[in-house]
């Protein structure tokens, strides 16, 4: 990403902040950053549980899901060995997000993550509408 | 209990969603939020109930679900939180700035 002119004068200011944080009691070696406006509980929740599953569903996963659970007339272990798997990436993605936050200010992290799910939003909106109306779009 | 679809069931999907848009959004979302446990619980809860979905229609799934038009909705949600990130990252700088004069 190239600097961003507005940015740039924030990051050398955004240290000390930081460090301030690392000075909060730890919660089992995680920092939480004290939020003012921080979502409860339910919200988080919510917010990623509609999220991940709206986009999970039709998804490559599922599809490889569908795959295996049709071939081996097995769906419970397909859908065990699936759940376990899931568990464990969005562990990962959970301690990566974590992680990023520890090591980046968390305004310039929102933006990026920002300008991330927009262009994420974009490309999946693109897909589903190439998808639903393939003859009166000419983008494919 | 047959381990050998276990573990290659367990293998592909793990494979299949490392670096995927589902954990992208898990990555922004956690890293973003301050509820970790909420997201890690949000996001295993939608995952398993998909999988269980997915296992339990065993390839019809797109005659029942129009998977189409739920991809367009997470889309829409997509680009909702991503402008909101944006939005309060920059209200959060402005603020910062105001706070340093």
């Amino acid at each position: 990403m190239s600097p961003d002119p507005e940015a740039s004068p924030n990051q050398e200011p955004a240290q000390p902040v930081q460090s301030a944080q690392q000075n909060q009691p730890d919660k089992g070696g995680i920092p939480i950053p004290e939020n003012g406006s921080a979502p409860a509980w339910g919200v988080a929740f919510i917010t990623t549980f509609t999220t991940v599953f709206l986009a999970e569903l039709g998804d490559k996963t599922q599809l490889a899901a569908l795959l295996l659970s049709a071939q081996s007339g097995k769906p419970g272990v397909v859908f065990l060995g699936a759940s376990l798997a899931l568990i464990c990436s969005s562990l990962v993605g959970v301690l990566l997000g974590r992680w990023l936050s520890k090591l980046m200010p968390p305004q310039q992290l929102e933006r990026l993550a920002g300008i991330l799910m927009v262009a994420l939003g974009l490309w999946l909106g693109r897909q589903a509408v190439v998808a639903l109306a393939p003859e009166s779009l000419p983008l494919t | 209990m047959d381990l050998a679809l276990l573990a290659s069931t367990f293998v592909t999907v793990f494979l299949a969603e490392l670096g995927d848009k589902t954990q992208l959004a898990i990555v922004t979302i956690s890293g973003t939020s301050s509820r970790p446990g909420a997201v890690f619980a949000g996001s295993s809860a939608a995952l398993v109930l998909a999988s269980l979905l997915g296992a339990a229609a065993g390839g019809s799934l797109s005659a029942v679900i129009p998977t189409n038009a739920l991809q367009l909705a997470a889309s829409v949600g997509f680009l909702v939180i991503g402008l909101r990130l944006i939005q309060r990252s920059s209200t959060s700088a402005e603020a910062g700035d105001e706070a340093e004069t």
